[in-house]
């Protein structure tokens, strides 16, 4: 489990290579298409003149980009993690023949780059691919006219670039555990390493907890302006972004609780059981499992829920007014559509790497699940224990981003909207049941793939491995 | 080297009751054609109910492919195995994994314990496997075992936070705590230093003392041989020697003699 070969170091990096190239391939596939966008709004000869739009698409454009780029660099720093508390040993063996810590760490940053360089430029390729396919079959479709455009603009190197760094980045911060691994873990006693990622942090817990208070005091307060001016809106985002970094950067105080809560709703069945242990095994490990799938979440949930909000005022006023508001229900759809799918990418991209820590940690525990076996776990047992693994964390990921998506959509609807009946009332929430529909069949099946592979190893390891694995 | 199987046991008849396990006519093979390793040859051999048996013998001779196959963690390749009465070569997986459950427990070299569970989860693990709380026969049980072994104070421990020593004690607490027809131990000691591996001994010696737990130890350390009612003696995969109680200086003067000998 040296990770030294080809072959293992494909089977290790395979995930990381694959998020790199999702990140890459979407921020490519994005700018490319606004890039068509703008070719042809400037080829109109009535919109031709205006470069507000094309700013506009840009920028909006970026916010998607740079969430799906921020959620891959947790999921690729996690793997790391991961991958080098399975090294442990190996790394301490290289160590107890005088290797130094800090060229341990730069050899698996290396790692980070050569990953971060295969995935963006696999993903410039597909990403530029799809936008070609997606105008091709606009111009097809009648819906873009014919318009000639630079499919190498250099701006598009920025995303890729970007992809490079901070999967690179994210391989350094995730290695920061080899500096505390010692040459005396080679010849350790009987006990697996045990890594625990545990730290007291007292500065970042005191910016995630700040960020947390001031913003979401700054998101109330915008709910109260709400009530006079449409304005207020702007304030809530503002308090919005801080308190949802807080969140963010604080999800090593949030996830384990929440997971904890989760584990216990499981049962008590020896399964259940293990399973809740070993989720919270590494807290810290299972929170960045974790935060990527509530941001997502989050995200989707919130904008749903803002729209929803916005629905239920709409079709009080068509109630009285049918004909201004023509045509709006289906424009909120569109709107929505094209955001959920933008945010979605970000929710795949977490979605791989809760698969991917989960596969991960069932490799790892090899001699564990050995000795399950040996003590007289069967194979469904084992089986269920995985399933129980994979329920947990990502109901808890749901359930927390749902929550949080919820109260941040009905914010901005309320700040947006509080005043918009001409006198102050209160928003009531809306409930954007298609959006909360996919949201839980997306993590049911989410649930059911991360467990596929993990079970059918463990259930394949014989007993034998608990005596035998060195 | 003559072969003595002194067994007190014909492999055709069934089993005689004063033996807890054995195998008949057992050969074990790994690998294909090209490259074969007999890790058994036709070894019958059984251990008898309410002692503790050792099982010596140089490295490599077969002695943990030996006890793997007898717990049902392994298959035969050739011979027939039985635990009690259960004829276990042809067992499915499912019916291997309630043996294991119910019926042996295990004490390995290292890594006993599940490491997300403290030391009284892993004592009541064998229960809970069956889906059972201890009754209140067993409740004594467990906690006379946790007394004798000193575990008390550490119940609340998790394994990474005890001495190699302790953390073997537990799992000599777990393998006896469902009183299993045969507890396996395999190299028990091979861990501990001289003193804490002399306690584990004392514990599995009076388990069989006390109330006629049935043992079998592999074992390298003809100290540790020392303490059990009787050593068998495997090399190259075969059973060469099989004598009641010795001492650690007639051991380990056979052991060499074995050694010269190949
Ligand atoms: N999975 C395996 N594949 C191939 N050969 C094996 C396997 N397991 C054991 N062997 C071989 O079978 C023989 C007996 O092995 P076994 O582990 O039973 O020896 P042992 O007496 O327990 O040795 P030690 O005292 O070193 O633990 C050895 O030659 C070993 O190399
Ligand atoms: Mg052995």
């Amino acid at each position: 489990m040296s990770g030294a070969g080809p072959a293992s170091g494909v089977r290790e990096h395979g995930s990381s290579i694959l998020v790199a190239l999702l990140s890459s391939a979407f921020g490519v596939a994005l700018l490319q298409i606004t890039g068509v966008l703008d070719d042809a709004i400037r080829a109109d000869p009535i919109t031709g003149r205006s470069t507000t739009v094309g700013i506009m698409l840009t920028v909006i454009a970026w916010v998607f980009i740079a969430i799906a780029i921020y959620v891959g660099s947790i999921v690729t720093a996690n793997t790391f993690a991961t991958i080098v508390a399975g090294r442990a040993r190996s790394i301490a063996l290289l160590r107890l023949i005088g290797s130094s810590a800090r060229r341990q760490r730069r050899a698996v940053a290396r790692e980070g780059l050569v990953v971060g360089l295969i995935g963006a430029v696999a993903g410039a390729a597909v990403g530029t691919g799809l936008a070609v396919a997606l105008e091709r079959l606009a111009v097809w479709a009648d819906w873009l006219p014919e318009v000639a455009h630079d499919w190498a603009d250099p701006g598009l190197a920025a995303p890729i670039l970007a992809v490079v760094a901070t999967t690179w980045l994210a391989a350094w911060v995730g290695s920061r555990r080899v500096l505390t691994v010692t040459p005396l873990q080679a010849i350790g006693g009987s006990q697996p390493l045990s890594l625990e990622e545990a730290r007291s942090r007292p500065a970042r817990n005191a910016i995630a907890i700040t960020l947390f208070a001031v913003g979401t005091a700054t998101l109330v307060l915008s709910m109260l302006l709400g009530l006079v001016t449409p304005f207020a809106v702007l304030i809530g985002v503002v308090g919005g972004i801080l308190s949802f970094t807080g969140v963010v950067l604080g999800a090593h105080l949030i996830m384990p609780p929440a997971l904890r809560l989760v584990g216990r709703m499981l049962g008590r069945s020896p399964s259940a059981r293990l399973a809740a242990a070993n989720a919270l095994r590494y807290p810290e490990r299972s929170s960045r499992t974790t935060i990527g799938v509530v941001i997502g979440v989050t995200l989707v949930t919130m904008f749903g829920v803002t729209v929803a909000s916005f629905r239920l005022l709409i079709e009080a006023a068509q109630a009285e007014q049918p004909e201004v508001y023509e045509g709006t229900g289906a424009m909120l759809d569109g709107v929505t559509a094209v955001f959920s799918v933008l945010i979605g990418v970000s929710a795949l991209i977490a979605a791989v790497g809760l698969v991917n820590a989960l596969s991960l940690s069932v490799l790892q525990r090899t001699r564990e699940l050995g000795l399950l076996r040996a003590l007289g776990f069967s194979r469904a047992q084992l089986r269920r224990m995985i399933l129980a693994e994979s329920v947990q964390l990502t109901a808890t990921a749901v359930l927390v981003g749902l929550v949080l998506g919820t109260f941040y959509g009905w914010a901005g609807a309320q700040s947006l909207l509080g005043s918009a009946s001409g006198m102050p009332g209160i928003v009531a929430p809306g409930v954007p049941w298609t959006i909360l529909a996919i949201v839980v069949v997306s993590a049911a099946v989410l649930t059911v793939a991360a467990t596929i592979t993990p079970a059918r190893r463990a259930t394949r390891v014989s007993p034998i491995t608990a005596l035998a694995v060195e | 080297m003559d072969i003595t199987t002194s067994i007190d046991v014909v492999a055709s008849e069934p089993a005689a009751p004063a033996l807890v396990a054995r195998v008949a006519n057992l050969t074990k093979s790994y690998g294909s054609h090209g490259a074969r390793i007999d890790a058994l040859r036709d070894v019958t051999v059984g251990i008898r109910r309410g002692e503790f048996t050792a099982v010596m013998g140089p490295s490599g001779s077969g002695k943990s492919t030996l006890m793997h196959i007898m717990a049902g963690l392994d298959s035969p390749t050739e011979g027939r195995v039985w635990l009690g009465d259960t004829e276990i070569g042809g067992l499915g997986d499912e019916q291997l994994t309630l043996l294991r459950r119910r019926r042996v427990g295990f004490v390995f070299q290292s890594f006993n314990l599940v490491p997300t569970l403290d030391v009284e989860g892993n004592l009541l693990l064998p229960f809970e496997l069956d889906g059972r709380t201890p009754s209140p026969r067993e409740r004594e049980w467990i906690d006379e075992l946790e007394t004798v072994l000193g575990l008390d104070p550490r119940l609340s421990h998790r394994p990474h936070e005890l001495s190699g020593g302790q953390q073997q004690r537990v799992a000599i607490a777990r393998a006896l705590v469902t009183r299993p027809e045969l507890v396996f131990a395999d190299e028990p000691t091979g861990n501990l230093d001289s003193r804490t591996g002399r306690e584990v001994l004392q514990v599995l010696q009076s388990a069989t003392r006390g109330y006629g737990q049935s043992i079998a130890m592999v074992t390298h350390d003809p100290i540790a041989a020392s303490y059990a009612d009787r050593v068998i003696f495997l090399a190259d995969g075969r059973v060469v020697e099989d004598r009641p109680r010795m001492e650690a200086s007639e051991i380990a003067a056979f052991m060499l003699a074995m050694e010269q000998a190949a």
